[in-house]
């Protein structure tokens, strides 16, 4: 619908404000980590790798670092694990009580992140478990399983549970009904949701923050305690690190969309992760 | 997010069919698959939600918490600045929105990879970068300087204002995706029609393209409403030490006050806030006849 109409101008003219507003703060993200100065600013005044070497030097920062790749880990394996056999489970299959199962699966994703994170705190010091980084990724866990779930249930939309049938009929063990049938089918579902799985976790905040303890200090809480005080240089990294994480996320993601459009229904998802 | 919106997107299966050839191992294993979610569920979700629940009705917390002139502050706070965000939101959101529909397949891909990066960006980044601009010495100052709006450096940031810009930036993903679909499913030719019985472009938005998106309006609304409502870590970054909203409360009685039933009492109010708010929303998507945005 290509037209040079008055409205259509003014929406083009008013739409240039609003994608500006979008795009301006990640887009000045990296050129802020890369200013050769002391000092956070924007426009830079020249490109140095002084503040990343800093960064990577710091082993405050860099514990944290580990600390994050870490409670991802810990949430990546566990909600590809839960989700995609809960998927699987529920695949073609009516229940009474289903919809209160399906239900608890996705309730995760509603409960506000502050309140999770409220429970959290005075379950794992109830039940002696702090101190660790394994808490926090058990968290993240939680709230990123729903995500697993939704793309691996996405990609099972088209999977015919006659095939499954057909298959057993035709002798194939529960194993293999999941290596032949569902894994092939899933494998896509799978990766996208192991990639939301990751990027909740890495980018996951407040309930890291009341977990925190020495050594379990993630990248985000350590970014939100500096940032009170200043805007320093090595926040700046660390936000470039996290941008170009969500980029390389988000050209994968497009890659498998592209591939396959169910999964475009999973992409504005993220409710408890965001805040 | 709604079990009945998801439900209806997926086909009916039969279910298990008790066909008089299958084998038992076919109709009693499946289960199997369901229970690790649900123990983890039941252990890692329920149980801890269960024992701050039992937490909040100690020490007499509801009643303390509300008598908290803090509180109410908080409370009232998390209302009007949920409320600023989502007008600002949804508006923006319509904007880019329409931008998306009126746009070739091509610009469509960009425009949306455009819309989703931020999406994917973590909310401390991103409010990081809008400390960064928005600070005294900054780049919205320097523009502002520079076509001479103003002489000396305004405050941009720790205020109201700041906690805004921060939101909506976060938010507008989530008004941008239900009022794309709301809008992509108008039939053109209503446009086609209206415009050959001369209407004009003005004409055709006021009475078929607004009217006919109102249910996506109103599910981003709400939508975002209900994310801004636990915003935690923006009133902190970009805002003042009176802009704090319910969730900063929570974790004031939680951290610093170490007051678990206060801070659990408010944690409770805030939930059943949402879940009220939910509860409409899927109204609002049923009504609407959207699948898209769960």
């Amino acid at each position: 619908m290509k037209t040079t109409n008055p409205q259509h101008r003014l929406l083009a003219l008013l739409s240039i404000p609003a994608f500006l507003f979008l795009v301006i703060p990640t887009a000045i993200v990296v050129p802020v980590a890369l200013n050769d100065s002391r000092y956070i600013t924007f426009p830079p005044e020249g490109i140095s790798f002084a503040a990343v070497a800093g960064f990577f030097a710091d082993r405050a920062w860099t514990s944290a670092l580990t600390a994050s790749l870490q409670s991802a880990a810990i949430a990546v394996v566990i909600g590809v694990l839960l989700g995609a056999t809960a998927a699987i489970g529920l695949h073609g299959r009516k229940f009474p009580g289903q919809p209160a199962v399906v239900g608890l699966i996705l309730a995760p994703m509603i409960v506000p992140t502050v309140v999770l994170a409220l429970a959290f705190y005075q379950f794992f010091i109830s039940i002696g478990m702090v101190g660790s980084i394994v808490p926090i990724g058990l968290a993240h866990a939680v709230i990123a399983t729903p995500y697993v779930y939704l793309t691996t249930r996405a990609s099972l939309a088209g999977l015919n549970p006659a095939l499954v049938r057909s298959a057993q009929s035709l002798g194939a063990g529960p194993l293999s009904v999941l290596r032949h049938v569902y894994l092939p089918i899933i494998l896509p579902g799978l990766i996208s949701g192991a990639l939301f799985a990751f990027s909740v976790s890495i980018d996951e905040t407040v309930m890291s923050l009341f977990m925190q303890s020495p050594g379990a200090t993630t990248l985000p809480v350590k970014m939100f305690t500096d940032i009170q005080f200043n805007l320093t240089p090595k926040i700046a990294v660390s936000s470039a690190l996290l941008v170009s994480v969500a980029t390389i996320g988000l050209l994968l993601q497009v890659l498998f969309v592209l591939k396959r459009r169910s999964s475009t229904r999973m992409l504005p998802l993220a409710v408890s992760a965001q805040t | 997010m709604s079990n009945a919106t998801l439900e209806r997107t997926r086909p009916r299966g039969r279910g298990a069919p008790p066909s008089a050839d299958a084998p038992r191992r076919r109709r009693s294993g499946w289960w199997l698959l369901l229970a690790p979610i649900l123990a983890f569920d039941v252990v890692l979700f329920l149980t801890p939600l269960g024992k701050l629940v039992g937490a909040s009705f100690a020490d007499n917390a509801y009643q303390r918490v509300l008598e908290d002139p803090l509180v109410v502050r908080a409370l009232v706070n998390t209302l009007t600045i949920s409320l600023a965000s989502t007008v600002v939101t949804v508006v923006l959101g319509y904007i880019i929105a329409m931008v998306l529909w009126r746009a070739g397949t091509v610009t469509r891909v960009i425009l949306f990879a455009v819309v989703l990066l931020p999406f994917w960006t973590g909310i401390l980044v991103k409010n990081f970068a809008w400390a960064v601009l928005l600070q005294d010495n900054g780049m919205v100052n320097a523009f502002l300087q520079g076509i001479g709006l103003t002489g000396a450096p305004i405050p941009l940031l720790h205020n109201r204002f700041a906690v805004i810009v921060g939101m909506v930036h976060c938010l507008l993903p989530y008004a941008v995706f239900p009022i794309f679909s709301s809008l992509a499913s108008i039939d053109d030719r209503l446009g086609l029609a209206a415009r050959s019985l001369g209407a004009r472009e003005g004409a055709v938005f006021r009475r078929i393209t607004l009217p006919l998106s109102m249910p996506g309006i109103s599910a981003a609304g709400l939508l975002v409403f209900i994310i801004s409502t636990g915003f935690f870590i923006t009133p902190v970054v970009m805002g003042g030490p009176g802009d704090m909203m319910i969730a900063n409360q929570i974790d004031y009685y939680a951290r610093q006050l170490t007051d678990f039933s206060g801070a659990a009492a408010l944690a409770v109010i805030l939930t059943v806030m949402v879940s009220i708010l939910v509860a409409v929303y899927q109204r609002v998507l049923k009504a609407g006849g959207q699948h898209e945005d769960n």
